[in-house]
């Protein structure tokens, strides 16, 4: 391929990146950085969308065209900038705040229309910005500024949201791993339709090793069971554990143990329009599961883009009307004779004078 | 005396609030405002009042909660900034066209759009002409200091309550931000549901008894001649505002030749920039506008018949300079009325402003 050539230093804007020294935004940065040098597609066909947040300031650090959106909205902008130029390759920057709070509206309707959009949702499960309030993706009891005895509500499970929205493509990866994660964004982008990637964001300020437990490299192969299609569902730092599904839902085994073998193991379907199992694999939680990382669900499906494209082209091809103009010229129109009557012609039977002027 | 505490404007709203009895309060984190609800959050008000703080999921979300809570009959408020306010117009639309009590602050920063985070007055167009769609007014304070900020909580809610009408607190980032002395009020109980219903039977939705009448509370009303008389009973809300309800502080207007006008932030510099004018030999003096809506016109037309000329002193293009002039120019007079302003989060200096005056007043 690499037609281009590009590296991912192209992709950099001469903008000073200013997150917070430590922040996990720099990582997820450098994985699209190089994720998109490696896509073989023109520079400028790339357009980076962001709502508001910290995460919200990557179109700055890109050398992209990009938006700086309104609060929740960067999933609405993204629609209709892939719908109304399908040409470009659209990513959407959001964060928990953004995605899930005032604009989980818009991000359920991206996902159900399956737009070709590429949105990776920066989870720190606490607004970094406004400098440390509970997010929906805050774990229940969590205390922050605006919960100093701990909140009394339930967070959101941003995959349940993606299959709650009948979504096709769902992946998760951890800041810090910049290969897998740089991995994960290459299938994302190259799924057509709306490809959400939850990456697990530490907030060095205000919510400092909130995934620690998950994406510390000490326990990555304990407690992260990393996804592939087509390979069974192992983890452990010999591989020597596996899931089966057993009684209507997931279990960890030890191979060798209690007599499962290799060949029991779960082989991973991400391509199965069934959400049921990648559910429960969205659902795995620590203690008593590793947490599922890489592409969980990756199903084809229309695409609305194509799909509005294709149905204007054969709507325009067996209609005897193909544009706005000829519209007006049809049906029920007449022509004013204003040198053959005697009334003066009102204004709003005369042509506009705002262009004569 | 009362409890004296150093603290922020943000912080004080948050401490009035639970004092003057507030239920409820319904919020979104955004700069320059969120030790309003980080305070309330923190004094934990529903253990001492029963005061219910909740953090909602948007600013759209917060607004709707304040109008059910105001239907309920209770004393309801929300915070944000400038960009928060806009997320609300549609609501508080609603909740005028309803004809509901409620208390909104709005501790502006630049626009348009995201702007920025420092302090600015570009929101005095939105909140003194209505803001959101159709013929409404909110009634609107403008503190000038952390005193105030703490004063006009009570005061707007009583205003909001009298007239069922939602008030405005148009407060700025430098005044949310800044810290100073503040004089606590007393804490006032909350209501309880037979008092609301004592007093607000006729609205409050507190639950219908066989003895009362439904109410659906709505701003709906498809009949076009009944919905003008909905419009007509507004607009005289709103000139009984106007007649009973103006305030404004003239400050060494007496023998002034010209008259600085701003309000809130702009109105503190504006007091330096009189001394600063006086030592210079120049008779000059302020008028700060307390009320935004309504606005003090009359003391303006009064004004117009003693000094040579006006000048505005505003964080924003030039808004209030419009209603300046038509309180100018409806009196019959014909004084010249000049603004003076910085953009985008700047605060201008005392300097500034009276080397503005001494241009385009005395030099013009």
């Amino acid at each position: 391929m690499a037609e281009f050539n590009y590296t991912a230093k192209d992709f950099k804007s001469e903008n000073e990146v200013r997150w917070c020294p430590g922040c996990g935004d720099y990582a997820i940065m450098n994985a699209v950085q190089r994720t998109m040098a490696e896509m073989n597609i023109p520079h400028e066909k790339f357009a980076v969308i962001s709502g508001i947040g910290c995460s919200s300031r990557f179109p700055y650090y890109m050398s992209t065209f990009g938006f700086h959106s309104i609060h929740g909205r960067a999933t609405a902008i993204a629609s209709g900038v892939k719908t109304a130029n399908p040409d470009l390759n659209v990513w959407v920057i959001t964060g928990d705040g953004d995605s899930l709070a005032i604009g989980g509206n818009h991000f359920i309707h991206l996902v159900r229309r399956n737009i070709d959009v590429n949105l990776v949702l920066f989870n720190n499960k606490i607004y970094g910005l406004t400098k440390g309030q509970y997010s929906p993706t805050s774990d229940r009891g969590v205390v922050t500024k605006t919960s100093p005895f701990g909140t009394v509500e339930d967070p959101f499970i941003p995959g349940q949201l993606v299959l709650g929205a009948s979504g096709n493509f769902f992946a998760r990866a951890v800041d810090g791993n910049v290969k897998h994660t740089q991995e994960v964004l290459k299938l994302a982008a190259e799924h057509e339709g709306t490809s959400v990637v939850e990456v697990l964001q530490n907030c060095v300020i205000f919510n400092d090793g909130i995934h620690a437990e998950i994406a510390d490299p000490k326990f990555r192969n304990e407690r992260q069971l990393f996804l592939e299609h087509g390979k069974p569902m192992l983890f452990g730092n010999e591989s020597e554990k596996g899931l089966v599904f057993e009684n209507g839902k997931l279990k960890v085994v030890t191979i060798g143990t209690d007599g499962y073998t290799l060949g029991d193991i779960l082989v991973h379907d991400a391509k199965t329009a069934d959400p049921t199992l990648h559910l429960a694999l969205i659902n795995m939680a620590l203690p008593e599961f590793p947490v599922a990382m890489g592409v969980i669900r990756s199903v084809d499906a229309p695409v609305y883009d194509q799909a509005v494209r294709s149905q204007i082209e054969t709507v325009q091809a067996s209609r005897k009307i193909s544009n706005v103009d000829e519209l007006l010229r049809s049906g029920n129109t007449w022509k004013v004779d204003e040198e053959s009557s005697s009334e003066p012609v009102p204004f709003f039977l005369k042509k506009c004078p705002l262009k004569d002027a | 005396m009362g409890e004296l505490r150093l603290m922020k404007g943000n912080e004080v709203i948050a401490e009035a609030a639970i004092r003057c009895g507030c239920d409820a309060y319904f919020g979104y984190p955004i700069t320059p405002q969120s030790e309003v609800m980080e305070t309330l959050m923190a004094r934990e008000p529903w253990n001492q009042t029963g005061m219910v703080v909740l953090q909602a999921e948007s600013e759209v979300a917060s607004i709707n909660m304040v109008y059910g809570a105001a239907g309920a009959g209770k004393k309801v408020m929300t915070s944000s900034s400038s960009p928060g306010i806009s997320l609300m117009a549609e609501g508080i639309s609603y909740i005028a066209g309803a004809e509901l009590p409620c208390v909104i602050v709005n501790v502006q920063r630049g626009g348009p759009g995201l702007g920025t985070i420092q302090p600015s007055q570009a929101d005095y167009f939105q909140s003194t002409k209505g803001g959101g769609h159709g013929d409404y007014r909110l009634i609107v304070l403008a503190p000038a200091s952390v005193q105030e900020m703490h004063d006009f909580v009570g005061l707007a809610f009583e205003l909001a309550f009298k007239y069922r009408n939602p008030a405005m607190i148009l407060a700025d980032g430098a005044i949310g931000q800044m810290m100073e002395k503040v004089e606590l009020g007393e804490f006032v109980a909350r209501q309880t549901t037979e008092q609301v219903d004592a007093q607000y039977g006729s609205w409050a939705t507190t639950g219908k008894k066989k003895s009362r009448a439904k109410n659906v509370i709505t701003s709906l009303e498809l009949d076009s001649a009944l919905m003008e008389q909905n419009n007509l009973r507004f607009q005289e809300k709103y000139r009984k505002m106007q007649q009973d309800e103006v305030s404004f502080e003239a400050i060494r207007c007496e023998d002034a030749d010209y008259v600085l006008v701003a309000f809130g932030s702009s109105a503190r510099i504006c007091q330096k920039s009189v001394e600063l004018a006086r030592a210079k030999g120049i008779k000059v003096g302020l008028l700060r506008p307390i009320t935004l809506f309504p606005f003090p016109s009359e003391p303006i037309a009064r004004l117009a018949k003693q000094v040579k000329g006006f000048m505005t002193v505003e964080m924003n293009a030039g808004q209030m300079i419009e209603d300046v002039r038509l309180a100018v120019n409806c009196a019959g007079e014909r004084n010249p009325v000049h603004y003076f302003g910085r953009l985008g989060g700047i605060i201008p200096t005392p300097g500034e402003v009276v080397e503005a005056l001494e241009q385009k007043l005395i030099g013009g």
